[in-house]
């Protein structure tokens, strides 16, 4: 359903993507699992079009070349060159790194935003499932976003990505930083977030532990690279991607 | 008594003034060195309705602000689209633009003191002792019920919090699904709206005259930098602030201080604090 062939991202001369190629099936969860500068980021970028957007401007601002190559298909359609705000309409949602929370909005208003390309019907349904997943932003409706915790702020992150009605949902390192507490409430939280709303999840971590009993599949990057994919029990039975991923 | 009143509605002029061009910049970056141009051709749409169409007032006075709102729009999706992110080359283009206008008005036959704009109601009223004409108070109104309504449109508007949230990080919005290019032209048409209508306001209390196309530019480039740049409500404070000063100077020094004081506002301000007061200084924080 979701797929992504030979995907090639270079930062000038740098090679940041090396011939990756993914895919996702309907409702699966997919782990990418890698260490810092490893590709994660440019990989969520990649698929979700923000790499085209900061092309385009580095391009204007005669900033850093950067080529891309590759295909990223979506129900059978190459969507590769369509602009983030075309393919969020086809639901495919970025949830970023570090979150990026508008800190002078305030929780609901965060949320509001989030449901810019839904419908008041679906703002109101959806509204009331984050409450209801996230019972902890409910006190905070009304505080600005920049005054939340780093664990608040990841479930309102979620949240607002949730408004936008996702069919794909990336979510980039969404359990970076938290305690082992709140890492394990967010990943029971997006398990939900599959089995109830049957959205297809891709999610980057560097550390895979916390997320690994919820992911069907996964890939290990390497400097740009996927080295090594499998289902869950494949990659735990493999000793070097134990020792170096799971700290198992 | 006096400076009270004509400081108060003097600082809501200057806030009107300055509105659409704060608005533009705090949205999408983009100084809009276009803007008292727009106003001033909003003051001649609006007389070319009334006198060569012979539309009624009201309505002449609505369709030129979305005539003028229509022209920013399309400045941003013909011109400035192309120079987006470069600052300089931005401040450039929409100066030349907002040049062209202006000249080419001057060029085609507007100028002199023959253009004037109805007023809304005449007469005058006694306020706290001081005369003061109904249009000056209109000013008063408009300007705080356009506030008001900016700030409704902001905090409940499904374009009015994704503008805000475009201003706030323009790549989170773009994850959401928010066009940045549509953004920007539906700030440009608000901000090239805003600047008709404080036209439409202020231009019946004289002439209409190109020159003021510079100086309405000026003064809104001084309550921005001094309110700090994209800040609403640096903004408005900033034209209190500029606002009284000019009041007291035509009181006590000579009227035609006021501009004296704009360029002084800005001087002394980019020395001691170049962020404004109230300034984000977006960028210095995303290097650090």
């Amino acid at each position: 359903m979701f797929e992504a062939k030979g995907l090639m991202v270079f930062y000038e001369n740098m090679l940041a993507l090396n011939n990756v190629s993914l895919k996702c099936q309907e409702a699966q969860i997919v782990g990418v699992f890698g260490t810092n500068s490893a590709g994660k980021s440019t990989l969520m970028y990649t698929l979700s079009g923000i790499m085209q957007d900061i092309k385009k401007k580095e391009a204007m601002a005669g900033g850093e070349r950067i080529t891309l190559m590759g295909e990223v298909f979506y129900q059978g359609e190459d969507i590769m060159s369509l602009k983030p705000s075309q393919r969020a309409r086809k639901g495919i949602i970025l949830c970023p790194e570090r979150r990026r929370i508008f800190p002078e909005s305030t929780v609901l208003e965060n949320l509001k935003i989030g449901g810019y390309l839904a419908d008041s019907v679906q703002i109101k349904a959806t509204l009331d499932y984050v409450f209801t997943i996230f019972p902890a932003l409910v006190p905070l409706k009304n505080r600005e976003g920049g005054f939340l915790s780093g664990g608040e702020q990841q479930m309102l992150a979620i949240g607002r990505a949730l408004m936008a009605q996702p069919r794909i949902l990336l979510l980039d390192e969404p359990l970076m930083g938290l305690s082992p507490l709140v890492q394990a409430l967010l990943a029971r939280s997006i398990k939900g977030i599959r089995d109830e709303r049957g959205v297809s999840l891709i999610i980057t971590e560097q550390y895979a532990r916390p997320v690994l009993p919820i992911v069907d599949y996964a890939y290990i990057l390497e400097n740009g690279a996927a080295v090594m994919e499998g289902t869950r029990q494949e990659l735990m039975d493999n000793p070097d991607v134990r020792a170096a991923y799971f700290g198992i | 008594m006096e400076i009270l009143v004509y400081g108060i509605i003097n600082s809501v002029t200057l806030a009107l003034m300055a509105l659409g061009f704060t608005l533009v910049y705090g949205i999408s970056g983009l100084p809009n060195f276009a803007h008292g141009a727009l106003y001033i051709v909003t003051g001649f749409i609006a007389w070319s309705f009334i006198h060569t169409l012979k539309l009624n007032f009201l309505l002449a006075m609505f369709l030129s602000l979305f005539v003028t709102g229509l022209i920013g729009a399309a400045i941003y999706r013909l011109f400035l689209i192309r120079v987006r992110g470069m600052a300089t080359s931005e401040i450039i283009a929409s100066y030349a633009i907002g040049l062209a206008i202006l000249e080419g008005l001057r060029w085609g036959g507007f100028k002199g003191m023959t253009y004037t704009l109805p007023v809304f109601i005449e007469g005058s009223l006694q306020i706290l002792g001081v005369q003061v004409d109904l249009q000056r108070i209109m000013v008063v109104v408009v300007g705080v019920v356009v506030m008001g309504l900016l700030w409704l449109f902001t905090h409940y508007n499904r374009i009015g919090l994704a503008l805000r949230a475009m201003a706030q990080d323009e790549r989170a919005a773009l994850m959401l699904g928010i066009d940045s290019d549509r953004m920007a032209v539906a700030a440009m048409f608000l901000g090239s709206f805003l600047a008709g209508l404080a036209a439409v306001v202020l231009l019946p209390l004289g002439n209409i005259v190109v020159e003021a196309g510079y100086n309405v530019l000026i003064m809104a480039i001084a309550v921005c930098i001094v309110g700090g740049l994209g800040s609403w409500i640096g903004a408005i404070l900033a034209a209190f602030l500029i606002g009284f000063v000019q009041i007291l100077t035509v009181v006590y020094i000579e009227s035609h201080f006021q501009i004296v004081v704009a360029l002084l506002a800005i001087i002394v301000t980019l020395i001691l604090k170049p962020s404004g007061l109230f300034g984000r200084q977006k960028e210095l924080e995303e290097r650090v």
